[in-house]
């Protein structure tokens, strides 16, 4: 019976350079990611904040228009005063005290 | 097989050789070739970094509708920085960027200054500029001047519940942070670490990778959702700064809360300030008067006397007494704000005639150990609302034996209080006998998209739900029979209300007779309030009742908000009045 014996043998040196060159193009690639992410993250954060910016001048429009609207001298503006006020009656029995 | 082995290995080999060419390739291109230009970026990127451009979240008022209004956001632009190194025309850097940042630049002279400093980098020299300036400017991408982004702190209300909000500012620091009112209470929310961009993904994987996975900033960052709703808390802000211009008083103030929950929908102190312009406003308006300041409130405090004795058991509605129109306590002489006397009178005339005689006469009834401990329940804590610096109920008068210290607190002289202390006693009448806890935040938005609603259900019981019921009836016969002389009554909606004139301390140990601290108080629908609201006016001029001065804004608020939150009417009066 012929003794089989696994006859695979390679160096050890290209192996191992093999590796870490594999792990060297792979950590610069990671790094690129990462950066690449930040710097979409920081633009992507900084274009909300603009819109973000822009609806708050629209507020500041309303905010103002609401501020304007409580101060109009109506008297002024032309109206009157109504001459009676007008009171409606209370539909349902159970809510009168 | 080895030989299949071996060639696998060159053909993977010699991929990688080939990427790393490429690298290398693409090495000399970045760091050679346009070398020049990414530095320059760099140099951008190392200041703008360096100096982190600000973030915080932002505060919202709630409109009725449920819609959100930015009370505090963030404004968005760019920054103007030199450096001097690299800044070769001065005199042409300075033209350009006056052409666009006007206002905030340095003056031509100081902008020399520092183009001299020549071991430095990195000179701000310009803020705020608009977005198509700031684009402009860098368009024209001149040596030694940069552009970058800047966000600052915006308040779209401007004055809008100023002190309310509160202010962002570098405090005695170098971060900026919030200083006053909500921005202060809630900065730990507001708040943003500037790492998160930036980090180390490597360095985070293997020394904290916990955070990765659960971000410990999204259950604390977000944003505020407030209870003041902006049309009232205008309308309020409108009504008091007419009033203190109208009396020239020294300040005015006001509180809408929701006598149910403790809600506050508006809460204005006058004079206010503009949120976007501090540089020239006097540092002691920053404050907020309506939860750090205490005040002598007057016969508003009368329902509280009354409310106590009826919960204690000493007096009952139809309980009556000798009105003389003055006393002697104590050696001091305590009279009715007319002098009058009424004769024998029955306790609801003590809160529609507003007779310090009757409120000395309960507090007698009430003894000094009950009157001390009621008071004391409702005001001798802090009301714990969501504002900082609340200030402490003077109320050392009650731990004295003298009787007149306490005849002199059942009218609200001689005892010092808050006016949200103040509202928050008041809310116990109107709400059954419950203090609540006044709040502004309703809810935190954190940045995960979680809505975190606080709670502010803890109530503490006072009064029995007969008392204050009995107290209210009182407060509705003053509003139907003697405010503006009945007629301010509301055919359809029961009004409670309660006037109150205090003599301000001269800071001589006794009063001015002829200065007057005015406050007001009213809660409607009477026996199912859905507002309360508290109003004063520190020292009106040429005039001595708040009557006078407070009555018809409370009523233009009662009729605002009875239109604005289409309040249905609670009783059935079907008639016709002078408007």
């Amino acid at each position: 019976m012929r003794n089989k014996r696994f006859n695979f043998s390679f160096s050890l040196l290209p192996f191992c350079s093999g590796i870490v060159a594999i792990l060297l193009v792979s950590y610069i690639g990671l790094i690129a990611v990462v950066m690449s992410y930040a710097a979409l993250t920081v633009e992507f954060s900084q274009s909300v904040r603009n819109d973000e910016s822009k609806v708050a001048t629209l507020e500041s429009e309303y905010l103002a228009s609401v501020a304007r609207t409580a101060n109009t001298n109506y008297a002024t503006a032309g109206y009157a005063k109504p001459l009676t006020k007008l009171f409606v009656r209370v539909q349902s029995a159970t809510a009168l005290r | 097989m080895r030989a299949q082995f071996r060639s696998r290995i060159r053909l993977i080999l010699s991929l990688i050789v080939c990427a790393a060419f490429f690298i290398l390739l693409r090495l000399y291109f970045i760091q050679v070739v346009q070398g020049h230009e990414y530095v320059q970026k760099a140099d951008r990127q190392f200041a703008s970094g360096g100096n982190g451009v600000f973030d915080r979240g932002s505060i919202y008022v709630v409109r009725k509708d449920g819609a959100l209004i930015s009370a505090a956001a963030l404004s968005t632009g760019f920054l103007v920085a030199i450096n001097p190194q690299t800044l070769t025309d001065p005199e042409a850097a300075y033209a350009a960027i006056a052409v666009v940042a006007s206002s905030t630049l340095l003056s031509h002279d100081a902008f020399l200054a520092v183009t001299t400093k020549k071991n430095q980098v990195y000179i701000e020299v310009a803020h705020r500029l608009t977005d198509e300036d700031g684009r402009a400017l860098a368009a024209r991408a001149i040596s030694g001047v940069h552009v970058l982004h800047e966000n600052w702190r915006y308040y779209p209300g401007g004055s809008l519940a100023a002190q309310s909000i509160g202010i962002v500012s570098y405090g005695s620091g170098d971060v900026l942070a919030g200083q006053t009112g909500l921005e202060a209470k809630y900065d730990g929310t507001l708040s943003r670490s500037g790492d998160l961009l930036y980090k180390n993904f490597f360095a985070e994987l293997f020394s904290n990778v916990g955070n990765l996975l659960v971000n410990a900033k999204d259950a604390r960052e977000g944003n505020i959702e407030t209870t003041i709703e902006p049309e009232i808390q205008t309308r309020l802000e409108n009504d008091l700064a007419k009033v203190n211009e109208r009396y020239s008083s020294k300040e005015s103030g006001g509180i809408i809360m929701d006598p149910s929950t403790g809600a506050i929908v508006a809460l204005a102190s006058y004079p206010f300030y503009n949120e976007n312009d501090l540089q020239n406003v006097d540092p002691t308006l920053f404050g907020n008067p309506l939860v750090e300041h205490v005040y002598e409130f007057g016969s508003i405090m009368k329902p509280i006397t009354m409310t106590s004795a009826l919960d204690a058991g000493v007096i009952t509605p139809e309980t009556t007494y000798t009105d003389t129109g003055c006393i002697t306590v104590d050696t001091k002489s305590i009279c009715n704000w007319d002098s009058k006397a009424r004769g024998v009178i029955p306790m609801q005339q003590i809160i529609v005639q507003s007779l310090n005689v009757g409120a000395s006469w309960i507090a007698t009834r009430l003894g000094q150990d009950t009157f001390r401990e009621y008071f004391t329940r409702l005001f001798g804590q802090k009301t714990g609302i969501d504002l900082p610096n609340e200030g402490h109920a003077l109320l050392g008068n009650l731990s004295k034996p003298q009787q007149v210290g306490y005849d002199t607190a059942a009218f609200g002289q001689g005892i010092a209080i808050t006016p949200i202390q103040m509202i928050r006693a008041l809310g116990a009448i109107a709400n059954g006998g419950m203090m609540v806890q006044p709040h502004l935040v309703s809810a935190v938005r954190l940045d995960s998209g979680i809505v975190r609603k606080l709670d502010w259900s803890k109530k503490t019981p006072v009064f029995s739900a007969t008392a204050a019921r009995e107290t209210t009836q009182m407060m509705t016969a003053l509003v139907d029979q003697k405010l503006e002389g009945g007629k301010a009554m509301i055919p359809t909606m029961s009004v409670a209300a309660k006037t109150g004139t205090a003599q301000l301390i001269d800071g001589h140990g006794g009063y001015f007779s002829d200065h007057f601290f005015h406050s007001f108080v009213g809660f409607f629908p009477s026996y199912n309030p859905r507002f309360i609201i508290l109003l004063y006016t520190n020292d009106p001029q040429h005039v001595e009742y708040a009557s006078e001065t407070l009555d018809t804004t409370f009523l233009g608020l009662v009729h605002f908000l009875i239109d604005y939150y289409q309040i249905p009417p609670d009783r059935g009066f079907a008639t016709t009045t002078p408007a």
